[in-house]
């Protein structure tokens, strides 16, 4: 297959492109494998009413921490609470988060990528020097400090994280708007008399789309590791409730008496993350335009 | 005393960083820090935390307390099996027949680091000094029972000759109280009556400018066993053996090394790594491993000591009593202690720790869900009442309170169907909110200063510093003030029974257990006798095989 250089216009010849990709994509194993994986994660984490065993606070004090059994499927921790149950409980705010966190970040970032990359000139200066000052700001002690002085809430972490992992979003959307704008099929959009809004919604996002893509599924574990540190240092989600990251930090606590409080939830947030990233990779290689292909 | 358990949290990269350099400790050398520490008498103790200061006048925490011990001497000292008072400074006292005045004599060969003298007029400064409205000594209350300590230390009286404290000449100092107070002696082995060096404080500063450099290592003047030899932030304090101290030939132990290690899991690896002899805590979840593989080395001491709830009495719902009541009853102790803490801590039965200073007060303090429920639909809440509002639970980050708290937070939802929130936070923060009353329920620790009531039952007088609950009753304030102004023992103890009945009645606070000492102390250690206090006076401890 040669390497395709066409680019949208409209919806005409878009339609066989995503179709090649979708193609491309499918072929790939370790990314269909990272989706099934994915999908049942999330699902089960989103039946977690359902399907768990027991109450994700529900304690059993005189039963303390056990490992992995018939009754409790990956043990339970110190409290007494089923691990299994806490996992899936958890995983809710795992997602959760990497979802809403990414959307946040890709609407910032696509918005601020492509009015600077549009605009060009001063604007786009003092928009891109913006991005620069706030990515030499130390983003943890600026969540941190968000953390303090606002009400501890879900809402909030979304907000904090998305809001601190859109610059690279905007700079990645910046630079294809910039290189999009001087083809010509924007060159006859603009001849043609279209308005600006209209050119950059119609003509050029769709164009950029892949990367943008690409770089959300990369950014989703990005999120999710970041929660995971949050809530390491106490910052994430409050008590009974928990996140994966919360149960990785518990169990590190008492790695050495209760391994398992360690080790399941570990590879959980491991295998989620990997799958996130061969799906990322598999989709990059599937859609962008420019990687080079056999 | 202020508990606190440290921070737990595990640093990322310290974590396996610490592991792989012990590990690689371990495999270069032959010998430990423990074996070499054997050999040179030089004990290696894990401190807790950076101190707040090496200022015995200025400090309030128990690992600061640690360090004193080894820096200054008072007048008596506490001997270490019993805390009985013994000769310190102070060679021989005499009590007036009025049962007020005390005459300490001390002796000649007493002298400082730096090779004056140790004089009355010293103590006397030193009282003048913690006594000053603008140290802000937390600890000034302790000297309350000084005749004209409480005006001088509030501002109402300017001259310090008019307070009981009177030294006569070198060796002669004079106490007038103001009240019998029977615990006087021990009071005085309490660093906050530990003398400092004069000359030295005012070569720093004023007689109350808190916070000098005094206490730098080329600075420091102290009268104890041992002198300040180095302090490094964060790294270590490094105490040796005074060679002018009056009683250097009793003290065997050469040198002492305080580390701050603030993380139970650090301070464990490194004493099954030979980094330390003695351990300040043990995280629970070890203490099984512990008693059946190296029992030797496990310690489970008594400790005057209580753990529980203070409850924000100004804050609805909980300003109501039937409201704190119902909370207490629905907590179930026995289960915390057994599968919890696992350190032999008994649930609490009431608040002051039974059998301080012979005081045993009447179980007040139990687990009954059916009457929890009952006084909580009294109050007008739960089924068929109004929806219980939300309160929070503060508590000091660390691993035990963090798991104590969910544990109770569980109970209040399963017994009463309340949810409470659990808010975290790092133990300066947590000391700020309390103070400001910005909690609804918070956890704290009370360790008892001395071995007896009143360093329990005193604190909940109106305005106390310590009460932070806002809780005040003119009942429980007159009895305090009964015991306060009587050596009758009968007498006292049946005051403080009224009082602490009628406190745990009323619930500005919800007793959840005693304390033990769980920690860790490698058996080469000898005169480390378990107390109440924890308090381990250096001169008799050595190490050896």
């Amino acid at each position: 297959m040669t390497t395709r250089r066409t680019e949208r216009t409209g919806g005409a010849t878009g339609g066989s492109l995503r179709r090649d990709g979708m193609r491309r994509f499918a072929r790939n194993r370790i990314a269909v494998g990272g989706c099934l994986f994915l999908a049942v994660m999330a699902a089960l984490s989103l039946c977690a009413p359902v399907v768990a065993p027991y109450a994700y606070d529900a304690q059993d004090l005189s039963l303390g921490a056990t490992f992995a059994s018939g009754k409790h499927w990956l043990g339970t921790d110190i409290l007494g609470r089923d691990l299994f149950t806490r996992i899936l409980y958890g995983g809710r705010v795992t997602f959760a988060v990497g979802v809403c966190a990414t959307l946040v970040s890709v609407l910032i970032g696509v918005a601020w990528g492509s009015i600077a990359g549009w605009a060009g000139g001063k604007t786009d200066t003092v928009m891109m020097r913006f991005v620069d000052i706030a990515y030499a700001f130390p983003f943890t002690i600026f969540v941190i400090i968000l953390m303090v002085f606002f009400e501890r809430s879900l809402l909030l972490l979304f907000m904090a994280i998305g809001a601190v992992e859109w610059l690279t979003m905007a700079r990645i959307v910046r630079g294809q708007v910039m290189a999009l704008r001087q083809r010509e099929f924007v060159e006859v959009a603009i001849g043609l008399g279209l308005s600006r809004t209209r050119i950059v919604l119609r003509h050029i996002l769709p164009n950029i789309a892949g990367p943008v893509i690409v770089y959300a599924t990369l950014t989703i574990p990005a999120v999710m590791l970041l929660e995971a540190f949050l809530s390491f240092l106490g910052l994430g989600v409050q008590p009974p409730a928990s996140s994966w990251g919360i149960l990785i930090r518990e169990g590190a606590e008492s790695m050495e008496e209760y391994p398992w409080l360690l080790v399941f939830p570990g590879i959980l947030l491991s295998a989620t993350l990997f799958s996130l990233n061969f799906i990322g990779d598999g989709l990059r290689d599937a859609f962008d335009p420019r990687t080079t292909r056999e | 005393m202020q508990r606190r358990h440290v921070m737990n949290q595990i640093n990322v990269i310290q974590l396996p960083l610490f592991s792989l350099l012990s590990f690689l400790l371990s495999c270069s050398q032959k010998t430990t820090p423990v074996e070499r520490g054997i050999s040179s008498q030089t004990l290696l103790i894990a401190n807790q935390t950076e101190p707040q200061d090496l200022d015995p006048h200025i400090v309030t925490g128990v690992p600061e307390f640690h360090i004193m011990e080894a820096l200054f001497e008072g007048l008596v000292i506490a001997e270490p099996k019993e805390l009985q008072p013994v000769p310190g400074v102070a060679r021989s006292w005499d009590l007036a027949a009025d049962g007020l005045t005390w005459t300490f004599h001390l002796r000649n060969d007493a002298v400082w680091s730096n090779g004056d003298r140790v004089t009355a007029g010293d103590f006397r400064f030193s009282y003048q000094r913690i006594l000053s409205p603008n140290l802000g000594s937390e600890y000034a209350y302790m000297h309350f029972c000084i005749e004209g300590a409480e005006a001088y230390n509030k501002g109402t009286i300017t001259d310090f000759s008019k307070v009981g404290v009177d030294a006569l000449d070198d060796t002669t100092l004079v106490m007038r109280l103001c009240r019998p107070t029977p615990y006087f002696l021990s009071l005085l082995a309490h660093h906050s009556f530990f003398p400092v060096h004069p000359a030295t404080i005012l070569k720093f500063g004023k007689i109350d400018t808190r916070g000098t450099v005094w206490t730098r290592p080329e600075n420091f003047t102290g009268n104890g066993p041992f002198r300040l030899a180095a302090w490094e932030i964060n790294r270590i304090i490094a105490v040796k053996k005074s060679e002018t101290y009056w009683d250097r030939s009793s003290v065997r132990l050469r040198e002492i090394d305080f580390f701050p290690i603030d993380n139970q899991q650090t301070e464990e690896r490194s004493f099954r790594t030979g980094g330390v002899h003695v351990t300040a805590n043990l995280a629970p979840g070890k203490i099984e491993w512990y008693r059946a593989n190296r029992p030797e080395a496990l310690r489970t001491d008594p400790y005057l000591g209580t753990y529980f709830y203070v409850v924000n009495v100004t804050k609805p719902p909980l300003d109501d009593p039937a409201v704190r009541r119902a909370l207490s009853l629905a907590v179930d102790r026995a289960a915390i202690v057994r599968h919890i803490l696992k350190g032999g801590q008994p649930p609490a039965t009431c608040y002051t720790p039974p059998g301080t200073g012979g005081y045993h007060a009447d179980s007040a303090v139990r687990f009954d869900t059916t009457e929890a429920k009952r006084l909580l639909a009294k109050a007008g809440y739960g089924p068929g009442g109004r929806s219980f509002p939300a309160v929070e639970l503060l508590y000091n980050t660390s691993e035990t309170h963090h798991t104590v708290a969910q544990a109770v937070q569980q109970m209040w939802k399963r017994h009463l169907g309340i949810e409470v929130t659990l808010v975290n936070q790092e133990w300066k923060v947590y000391l700020a909110s309390k103070q400001r009353g910005r909690f609804g329920i918070a956890r704290m620790g009370w360790i008892g200063d001395y071995n007896d009531p009143m360093t329990f039952l005193d604190m909940w007088v109106k305005d106390g510093g310590n009460n932070n609950s806002g809780w005040s009753h003119t009942r429980y304030d007159s009895l305090i003030a009964v015991a306060a102004a009587t050596s009758d023992r009968e007498a006292r103890f049946a005051a403080f029974r009224e009082a602490e009945a009628l406190l745990l009645d009323e619930m500005p606070i919800v007793p959840v257990y005693f304390y033990t000492n769980v920690y860790l102390l490698h058996p080469a250690v000898k005169g480390w006798d378990p107390n109440l206090l924890n308090i381990h006076n250096y001169k008799y401890v050595y190490l050896e095989k």
